[in-house]
């Protein structure tokens, strides 16, 4: 099979699948690529800060600006994917009342609304914060769900006109001269390999970026820096909780739909796809952010992950937090590449739309098109869709199977039924996709107890029995399940792992994975 | 069960639940209803996804009977049936309880009105008219029969009766209001049994325990009434122990004092009560002077109450009723009656404690009994409505089977509990 495109767009995350969008919005023919599944980059691996800027405005008075102008870009464009929690910068004692000065003068600057609040304001809003507090600042910041927002990108440029494969990797790239005329390709599963000539290859891989630059001998000058996060049981707090002091590690807690998210840490990291959270991380996390929330210690965690972030290298700095967190757009045939080999890397999932206008804006130019970019006014297609918590607590009142209600996962309240619709769309390739686009396994059990029920749904629907069938996929499925969970597996987390592991081992039989089989199966 | 050292805050109990669903096949209610999500998911589940400053959406948990199987079974120890409980109070708190449940749960204040004028009041009651009037109005269902009123009140007796003559060690004795106003024997064959068994009863000033503001989630007057209850009876229990004979009003002041209303003295009173079957039953066992009992040739089953599980006792009456010579007592394999105290009475619960209560009814007609024989005026009520037989409280047999010196004549059980058919 060889295909052939205008535009080849190399990686799923929220920047590719954003370029998709925005083409197909001004009428350009694309075809986006994706090794894995679409969140499975660092999209997919984030705090989910919907940022004010506040957290720039300081140091990075552009970033900012920046920030905010997007902010209520993305509120308007994808309301369903965004809490517009607030966000609260907490100034401790040891922060001191300068930097909290500062930074009010500078939020002033770049245009973020601030509320200045006195410690018993922001006491009686977040009881659970630490009660040293010397004051805080009221922001807009808020939580984005960064699997909708990447995944509704993706539906609208398919329903617009563009192509998508997951599951398809970039292999090589094809010269034709001094032009780059398209890429070579392996599906995943099948390991079928084809070619996609195209015009233009942009290369959205992020913190693949220089992976896929080697295939053409080109280098950019790019750091890798691993962020990790934890995840607890129920939420901290109602708003974004921020400290207020120059941005450093472990100052961030983000309320994340039932759950809170706690990071993150910086680590320079060699491989965006071979690493771990280690016990130093979780440690180190736990203190630090506990003096922003004092009885954090006790709290039940489910989870640990990382993510790796693509920065943009500058002479002569040694501190990945002073590294610019700015993106940067590469036309390499403009800088003695080949021609037709546009990079756009760096920046963060709060820029994922500026970043594709500013690629598609260069494209148009180059192809002489002269279409407007509309991305910021067209709401994504399930924008205006109910999505709260009380929203989804309800669902409880229809969940008898009679009534198509029945709920697979009963942590998140995932009905049968919204699987059934992912399932009948036909996209879906593996486990690892369906859990991507619901809240699936997200939960206090992590999946312990609804993944089994969900392979059933596959097995009747005879999904599950290639390449081994539901045994393996759901051996693949603990593996991965086990390496966001050991990071955090102390008290009541325990009691439960020690519980769903005796129901799979004692009761099920299941027998340690075969080496050899990571990864969920086909599904 | 553990137990962790230091109470875990609501909001936190999600934590402590392992998901293991255990409370899910528990559960009367989600059993005979899909509106009801069970334990599991309306207590600890639902909580990751409420917000305190923002209003409930959860109206199912209204469908929550209190009975607390839940609880009994968890193995992490959530109080699942507490956190439904704070969930109703916030729920009902926002949307404003019915002007019938506001009646209902002062049932305590009119009941010694209508006591005295029971003349009048219980052919009322039977009338076809106002039960429709009832169902109409308050929504209290027409096919739920209603307690009759009894003159004089167990108290008045009390008061007035020739108390035996003789010393003895004293005990108090916790009646309940039902036992007051609607069901005055079992407080007599309670008072019977414990002076039968060398004692001195004496009955301590008390109020409703406030169970029934527990039902319709008001904690603020629950704990008001509690509070009185503890004040009137901490002075007892400085010297005495307490029995009580009602499983609810038992349970109310043992477990939901303390844990549930925080009330100070709670904890020093639960020390000292006891559910009086437990308490003839050590008698018995301690080998103090006990009465013997005489045949009772009857054929009898045992239910054990729901909130009688949650004292987590044992079952200390069925043990005592084994004692009985001739009596052929076994255990009603059924879980649940279904009433729920007020709840089985609104019409919109009716049905859901009907269907609640089918497995018991099928369980009883297998046994085919000459008499039922359970501990909660609220299992009686339902047994008595589902099956027609004859329900009594143990004590008012064990009463009947008392050995008594002189006494020729083979009583046979009560008739004369009055209710209304
Ligand atoms: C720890 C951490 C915390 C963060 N927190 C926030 C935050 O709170 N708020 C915020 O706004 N931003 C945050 N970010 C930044 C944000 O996540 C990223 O900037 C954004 O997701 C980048 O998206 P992307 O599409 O450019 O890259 P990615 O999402 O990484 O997408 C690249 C894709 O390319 C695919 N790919 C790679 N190689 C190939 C190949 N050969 N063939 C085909 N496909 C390939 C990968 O599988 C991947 O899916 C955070 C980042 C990290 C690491
Ligand atoms: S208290 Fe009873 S009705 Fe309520 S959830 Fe528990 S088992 Fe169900
Ligand atoms: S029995 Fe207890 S631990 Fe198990 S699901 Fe129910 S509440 Fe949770």
């Amino acid at each position: 099979m060889d295909l052939q495109t205008e535009v080849l767009i190399i990686g799923g995350g929220a920047t590719g699948t954003g370029i998709a969008r925005d083409l197909s919005l001004r009428g350009i023919p694309s075809l986006l690529v994706e090794k894995g599944d679409f969140t499975s980059g660092a999209s997919g691996r984030n705090q989910g800060l919907l940022h004010s800027g506040g957290r720039y405005a300081v140091n990075d008075p552009d970033a900012a600006r920046e920030c905010i102008a997007e902010n209520r870009i993305l509120r308007r464009i994808a309301p369903h994917c965004i809490e517009p929690t607030d966000g609260l910068f907490v100034s401790l004692p040891e922060d001191g009342p300068e930097y909290r000065a500062n930074f009010i003068r500078a939020c002033g600057a770049a245009g973020i609304d601030t509320l200045p609040l006195s410690p018993r304001e922001a006491l009686a809003m977040e009881p659970r914060l630490s009660p040293r507090i010397i004051g805080a600042v009221q922001v807009p910041d808020g939580a984005i769900d960064p699997f909708t927002l990447v995944v509704e990108n993706a539906r609208d440029a398919e329903s617009r006109g563009a192509r998508i494969l997951i599951h398809t990797e970039v292999t090589g790239l094809i010269r034709d001269g001094l032009r780059i005329a398209g890429v070579r390709v392996r599906d995943r599963i099948t390991a079928e390999a084809f070619a996609i000539a195209a015009t233009w290859v942009i290369n959205a891989t992020g913190a693949w970026a220089n992976h896929i630059l080697r295939m053409a001998g080109l280098q950019i000058g790019l750091a890798l820096s691993k962020g990790s996060m934890l995840i607890t049981n129920t939420r901290l707090s109602e708003r974004v909780l921020n400290r207020c002091r120059p941005p450093a590690s472990g100052d961030i807690i983000v309320p994340n739909d039932t759950v809170s998210i706690l990071g993150t840490t910086s680590l320079r990291a060699e491989d965006p796809e071979h690493y771990e959270v280690t016990p130093a991380e979780v440690t180190f996390l736990v203190d630090e952010l506990s003096r922003m929330i004092p009885d954090l210690k006790g709290e039940r965690f489910t989870r640990a992950y990382a993510g790796v972030r693509p920065l943009l290298q500058s002479e002569g700095t040694n501190d990945d937090r002073t590294i610019s967190r700015g993106f940067a757009l590469i036309d390499h045939g403009s800088c003695s590449g080949p021609a037709g080999l546009v990079t756009i890397t760096g920046g963060k999932l709060m820029t994922y739309r500026l970043m594709a206008e500013k690629t598609a804006d260069f494209i148009c130019e180059r192809m002489g098109l002269h279409v407007p970019c509309s991305t910021h006014v067209q709401r994504l297609p399930g924008a205006g869709h109910g999505h709260t918590l009380k929203d989804r607590l309800l669902r409880l009142r229809r969940q008898t199977p009679a009534a198509k209600g029945e709920i697979l996962c009963d942590c998140e309240l995932v009905p049968r039924e919204a699987v059934d619709a992912i399932l009948r769309e036909g996209k879906v390739r593996e486990l690892q996709d369906i859990l991507h686009r619901t809240r699936l396994a997200k939960g206090t059990c992590q999946g312990g107890f609804c993944v089994y029920r969900l392979l059933g749904l596959l097995n009747e629907r005879s999904k599950a029995d290639h390449r081994g069938g539901s045994n393996r996929i759901l051996k693949g499925f603990l593996e991965e399940r086990w390496k966001g969970i050991r990071p955090v597996l102390w008290g009541r987390s325990l009691k439960e792992e020690e519980l769903i592991e005796s129901i799979y081992k004692g009761l099920f039989n299941l027998t340690p994975a075969e080496p050899g089989g990571p990864g969920g199966g086909e599904a | 069960m553990t137990k962790e050292e230091k109470p875990v805050p609501l909001t936190k109990l999600p934590d402590v639940c392992v998901r293991c669903a255990t409370c899910m096949a528990a559960c009367p209610v989600s059993r005979v209803t899909p509106r009801f999500p069970g334990p599991k998911q309306a207590g600890p589940g639902a909580q990751r996804f409420r917000s305190a400053a923002e209003a409930s959406v959860d109206d199912w948990i209204d469908l929550c009977t209190g009975c607390r199987l839940c609880d009994t079974v968890c193995p992490a120890g959530v109080p699942i049936s507490e956190m439904n409980m704070m969930a109703k109070a916030k729920y009902l708190d926002e949307r404003g309880r019915t002007f019938r449940d506001w009646l209902l749960v002062r049932s305590d204040l009119f009941g010694e009105m209508a006591a005295r004028y029971s003349k009048i009041v219980n052919p009322l009651l039977k009338k076809k008219v106002v039960r429709w009037l009832l169902d109409a109005l308050l929504r209290i269902d027409r096919r739920r029969a209603l307690p009759a009123y009894e003159h004089p009140t167990f108290r008045r007796w009390f008061r007035t009766r020739q108390a035996p003559k003789g010393g003895g060690p004293e005990v108090a004795y916790f009646y309940g209001c039902f036992t007051n106003t609607n069901e005055t024997d079992v407080g007599k064959a309670a008072v019977e049994i414990l002076e039968a068994h060398g004692l001195k009863v004496v009955v301590p000033p008390q109020r409703c325990c406030g169970i029934p503001r527990l039902g319709v989630g008001d904690l603020r007057r629950a704990r008001e009434m509690g509070r009185r209850n503890v004040d009137f009876l901490l002075r007892t229990v400085r010297g005495l122990d307490i029995v009580f004979s009602s499983t609810s009003c038992g349970l109310m002041l043992r477990h939901e004092y303390g844990p549930l209303l925080h009330l100070p003295g709670a904890e020093e009173l639960a020390r000292r009560l006891f559910d009086i079957c437990e308490y003839l039953l050590g008698l018995h066992e301690e080998g103090k002077p006990a009465a013997t009992f005489q045949p009772i040739p009857l054929k009898a089953a045992y239910f054990a109450p729901c909130h009688l599980r949650s004292l987590d006792i044992g079952l200390p009456a069925l043990e005592l009723l084994r004692r009985v010579p001739g009596l052929d007592v076994s255990l009603v394999e059924a879980e649940c009656c279904g009433l729920g105290g007020l709840y089985g009475f609104k019409k919109e619960k009716f049905a859901i404690a009907e269907e609640i209560g089918k497995d018991l009814t099928e369980a009883i007609a297998r046994m085919k009994p000459d008499i039922i024989l359970t501990d909660c005026e609220g299992c009686r009520m339902q047994i008595r409505h589902l099956t027609g037989l004859k329900v009594l409280h143990p004590v008012q047999l064990l009463r009947d089977a008392l050995e008594r010196q002189g006494e020729e004549i083979h009583r046979v059980p009560v008739e004369s509990f009055n209710y209304l058919g």
